[in-house]
């Protein structure tokens, strides 16, 4: 599959948002690791991401939503429950 | 008052960063005011300011903490870094409930509140960064500063325009009178070079318009002034009292010994004509140090370069100094830099510790053509070697605000 042609996947994306954001490279996220812990995030930041979500994956996430999420799976869950790929 | 030392300074400037970059600039009356290109100044009746360069070179801080500052906390966070560092201080070997910072700032983050203002209009509420609010206001660097060191002592932001850094040192010398707190980290930041906060300068009619000379246009005292140019920038020192600098036998560059302040009372933007409130606060500031005005070597002056601020502060030094008034060097090098609003009286005292350290008034730069009636020694375009032993700093600010700090050298 050429560079043109690949597509990325969800996870890919999202982290993809957590790099332009917040400047989080994708190899820091540990998918199952709690996010204040291991990364280091407030609820100011997970507000951060989840406006960005919505400008580039189409999908809103509440402020309740997001703040409940507690890891990067969780995040990844919500979103493919709400129908993002 | 009793002495308070000066064990450190950090400074961010156009001038430059390192303080012996920085002092060679201004010893030399180096002009560091450009015209502004950040942005599209072009239309603004003044487009000219001191800007800060390579402070990433400078600076520790995280690129994930830069999105969510403005730049005059990143200012504030590399100023403390080299206060800190220039004391000899380790935060480790500290009681941090003890510790304080004293900040003053005239404008808050206004870069940081412009661009995300744009976005409410443009892509409404969800455009705001949910930093925002944490980022703009004029306590962030105090905030920031606290974050990033641990220091939970008693601690302050001053808002008084001009005069704002000037104050916030003097009450942080009070404070560590009262033993309030073991060191403080005081000073001061601004970084008005942005498109709104450019405006509100320049509405307020203070700032010069003299955009094809940039270098030469800030010009106090001159018959031709026309108001100032504006700057960013950060200035840090550090304030320890005696029980505790008899103990850690630190370098102390200076004291504070004195401090005075007052209010004109007269109009929203320009000072009182007469200089008399200032001169009271002059006359306060003496009285704290013990000093009579023949004993002061050095005026470091406020140097607003408009008609009557200039006019009206040469009174105040005459009403108080009579005739020894012109015996005595009254300088302003932040001609050389540009006026830090808030910041100002930070660099004024910083300036004041190496013109002491160095034995040299720093000079007044463009002062070629002398208005009758501001007829001091200015130190116009060249330094003069001087051994300063006591020294006053004048800041004023809109609103009437006049303070008055002395320092004496070590």
């Amino acid at each position: 599959m050429s560079t043109d042609q690949k597509t990325f996947t969800l996870e890919q994306k999202v982290k993809g948002i957590f790099n332009k954001v917040l400047d989080i490279t994708p190899d820091e996220i540990k998918p199952d690791a709690k996010l204040d812990e291991s990364l280091g995030m407030d609820s100011t930041e997970l507000v951060e991401i989840s406006v960005a979500i919505k400008k580039e994956l189409g999908v809103p996430l509440a402020d309740n939503e997001i703040k409940k999420t507690q890891t990067f799976n969780e995040i990844i869950g919500i979103l493919k429950a709400k129908g993002a790929n | 008052m009793q002495p308070i030392a000066i064990t450190g300074i950090g400074i961010v400037s156009p001038s430059g960063i390192d303080k012996r970059q920085f002092w060679s600039n201004v010893v030399h009356g180096r002009s560091a005011i450009e015209t502004i290109t950040r942005f599209d100044a072009f239309k603004y009746q003044s487009h000219i300011a001191g800007h800060v360069h390579e402070l990433d070179a400078y600076s520790n801080v995280s690129s994930r903490l830069l999105k969510k500052i403005d730049l005059f906390s990143h200012m504030a966070l590399v100023a403390s870094e080299l206060a800190l560092q220039d004391a000899q201080i380790n935060l480790a070997d500290e009681n941090l409930n003890r510790a304080g910072i004293f900040m003053g700032n005239a404008l808050g983050g206004w870069l940081y509140a412009e661009t995300e203002l744009r976005d409410l209009y443009l892509e409404g509420r969800e455009g705001v960064s949910p930093f925002m609010a944490s980022a703009w206001f004029p306590a962030a660097p105090q905030g920031q500063v606290s974050i990033h060191y641990g220091i939970k002592g008693y601690s302050k932001t001053i808002v008084a325009d001009r005069a704002s850094s000037l104050m916030a040192i003097a009450y942080a010398a009070k404070n560590l009178i009262r033993e309030k707190n073991d060191f403080i980290l005081a000073g001061g930041m601004e970084a008005p070079v942005t498109p709104y906060a450019l405006l509100c300068c320049n509405t307020s009619g203070m700032l010069t318009k003299r955009n094809d000379i940039p270098d030469k246009a800030y010009r106090p005292f001159d018959k031709n002034r026309d108001g100032f140019a504006i700057a960013e920038g950060a200035g840090i020192v550090i304030l320890e009292g005696y029980e505790r600098v008899n103990k850690r036998k630190p370098y102390v560059y200076a004291n504070i010994i004195g401090f005075g302040t007052t209010t004109d009372a007269v109009d929203r933007i320009n000072p009182a004509a007469d200089g008399v409130q200032l001169a009271k606060a002059i006359r306060m500031a003496l009285d704290d140090a013990q000093l009579e005005p023949s004993q002061i070597d050095y005026i470091c002056a406020d140097g607003a370069a408009t008609k009557l601020g200039d006019i009206s502060e040469t009174k105040a030094i005459k009403q108080i100094f009579n005739g020894y008034a012109n015996k005595i060097p009254v300088s302003a090098p932040k001609s050389i830099f540009g006026n830090m609003l808030g910041a100002c009286g930070a660099l004024d005292v910083i300036i004041m510790v190496l013109a002491m350290e160095h034995h040299v008034v720093p000079p007044t730069i463009n002062l070629t053509t002398p208005d009758p009636e501001c007829d001091l020694d200015y130190c116009p375009n060249k330094a003069q070697e001087k051994t300063i032993k006591n020294a006053l700093v004048i800041n004023r600010g809109r609103g009437g605000i006049n303070a008055v700090l002395v320092l004496q050298k070590s």
